[in-house]
């Protein structure tokens, strides 16, 4: 008997370097196998939707090699548009289109048979409760309804891998979770998913495995709880400053924090955790803070301190 | 439930034109009706617009006009609204989606041909009716307008798209596509014959498709106007071969 497909996703050592000497992508490798939810994250700029773009065709690499299965996907983009879904960052074209006719005719054009498409299509449907859109005009739709629209276009008949770049946008929280179960579902059906993101919080629940990248390179991947691995022993002090207080000095055991408007978020080491209670009790006795909470540290404090990243006009500091 | 296997051969090819005519024409659905009336519009308009503002118009400039007009409806939609549909793509970021999907680069390319077809038919149609009714002229419609029109939106069309594509910046498509339909409409031996124009000019169209275009449709609806529509057809095939050769090098060469 034949042997089965080794359906894996094989990034292997890719460069990509831009008319500008950008390197966008320098010497990135990583593999995603069917069934497993792997997460790409990092920074803007970090070099996610260059990958992306070399896996799905769009550009060529200037070194290394991608492969799907027994597909080499850079020789051969034809084979790699088939064989991947991509729901890009940007909103889906689809203004002129009733939300389930933009989906039924991605279906056709994925090659699918109409009963099966339409089937597929009133589950996912169903399953992310868009019932009342489904004959709206995209042009009608809020920008979240038309996000999961376009979920459910790069899904309805899914490649051997669906790409998905920040599927959550503008998506409200309930529906997140409804759109994440989906996003398990094809795992559990034998899809890769690549989830590109920056929303480190979300990542942690969704994905089986993660990479994380910057500068066009692999600072680290694993599993979300062998990243934060390093972690042992930390936890995370979370002040909420009142408003217009400055930042307050740290005291040694601080390990690393950030503010971001009034959030003020330190790693701290855990045999320290009773004085870093007592010194933020005196923060909120003092009226600088208004409360503040002790817990694990989270797989956004390990991005943070990789990255060195400032998503949003905010102090770090270690 | 996944797509697993690689799809070639005719049936993927046909299947896949298919959607991609219906992605297009659903695409254009809040637009496709009003351009049709504009366009027709516009068409019929310029035959009679002619008359009101000569008063007197000769056979032959009736002629011309009424030919002419012809090639401008079939060919605007192709040569100036598919550059900017193309560049509004581009700056709204849905080029990649679009050009992501899995479908033969032939199929969308083949699907816009049709679409502008369906667009200048009504438009062309109506145009030649109002110039019959108001200049009386002695037509001779021969089977040859099928190619004719055939060959002029396929060229048109992919001339269009060739400039689409291969120019990087949106910007600069929109402003080359505005500038083709002023040299279209005012400086092409389209509604006036050739040697009206400077020398220079009625030298250069002869290299340039649009008087090709204008002969090809012209020869195949009159008798005796257009001398030599075989040298028509070899330009418009010359340019159509290079359109497609210069969408086929930027689409497949990627970056």
């Amino acid at each position: 008997m034949a042997e089965p497909t080794d359906w894996t996703l094989r990034v292997d050592q890719v460069v990509k370097v831009f008319n500008n000497k950008v390197r966008a992508n320098d010497g990135l490798t990583l593999h995603v196998e069917p069934g497993e939810v792997y997460g790409l994250l990092g920074p803007n700029g970090a070099g996610k939707t260059t990958l992306v773009k070399q896996i799905i065709g769009l550009l060529k690499p200037d070194g290394g090699s991608i492969s799907l299965g027994p597909h080499d996907l850079v020789a051969d983009p034809d084979a790699a548009r088939q064989l991947c879904s991509y729901l890009p960052q940007a909103q889906m074209p689809i203004n002129s289109f009733r939300a389930r006719e933009a989906i039924d005719i991605t279906g056709m054009i994925r090659g699918g048979a109409s009963a099966l498409v339409k089937r597929r299509r009133d589950e996912l449907i169903d399953a992310l409760e868009l019932g009342e859109w489904r004959d709206t005009f995209g042009v009608r739709l809020s920008g979240g309804v038309k996000r999961l629209v376009g979920f459910v276009m790069a899904t309805v008949l899914p490649g051997r891998i669906v790409i998905l770049d920040e599927p959550t946008n503008d998506v409200d929280p309930r529906r997140r979770r409804l759109l994440w179960d989906q996003v398990r579902h094809l795992g559990e059906e034998g899809v890769a998913v690549l989830l590109v993101t920056h929303n480190v919080i979300e990542a942690e629940k969704a994905v089986d495995r993660l990479a994380i990248i910057d500068e066009g390179r692999l600072l680290a991947e694993g599993t979300p709880s062998s990243m934060k691995s390093t972690d042992r022993g930390r936890l995370r002090l979370q002040v909420m400053m009142t408003p217009g207080a400055d930042t307050p000095d740290l005291l040694p055991f601080v390990q690393q924090y950030t503010r971001v408007g009034n959030n003020l978020m330190t790693v701290i080491d855990e045999t320290e955790a009773a004085h870093a209670i007592g010194w933020a009790q005196e923060l909120v006795g003092l009226g600088l803070a208004e409360e503040y909470a002790l817990g694990s540290t989270t797989l956004e404090d390990v991005y943070i301190r990789m990255t060195g990243d400032i998503e949003a006009p905010a102090v770090t500091g270690s | 439930m996944t797509s697993q296997t690689l799809r070639s051969g005719p049936a993927y090819w046909w299947r896949s034109y298919l959607a991609m005519l219906r992605w297009d024409l659903t695409s254009l659905r809040m637009v496709l009706p009003i351009t049709v009336l504009v366009l027709s519009l516009a068409g019929g308009g310029f035959v009679l617009a002619v008359d009101l503002f000569f008063g007197q118009v000769p056979e032959e400039a009736a002629l011309y006009v009424s030919t002419g007009v012809l090639v401008i409806t079939l060919v605007t939609i192709g040569l100036v609204l598919a550059p900017q549909l193309i560049a509004q793509q581009k700056i709204e970021k849905t080029y990649d989606f679009l050009w992501s999907l899995p479908v033969p680069r032939t199929t969308a390319a083949f699907s816009w041909i049709t679409t502008n077809l369906i667009i200048g038919l009504p438009a062309m149609t109506l145009a030649l009716v109002v110039a019959v009714l108001r200049y009386d002229l002695p037509l001779h419609v021969t089977p040859m307008i099928l190619p004719a029109v055939l060959l002029v939106v396929f060229t048109g069309t992919m001339i269009g798209y060739a400039l689409a594509h291969a120019v990087a910046q949106p910007m600069v498509t929109m402003v080359i596509s505005q500038v083709l339909i002023f040299v279209i409409i005012g400086f092409s031996p389209i509604n006036f014959p050739a040697d009206q124009l400077p020398g220079w000019l009625a030298s250069a169209h002869e290299w340039l498709p649009f008087a090709p275009m204008a002969d090809a449709i012209r020869a195949a609806i009159t008798k005796g106007v257009v001398p030599n529509v075989a040298r028509s057809y070899l330009m418009l095939g010359a340019w159509a071969v290079i359109s497609v050769a210069v969408t086929a090098a930027v689409l497949g060469r990627r970056k």
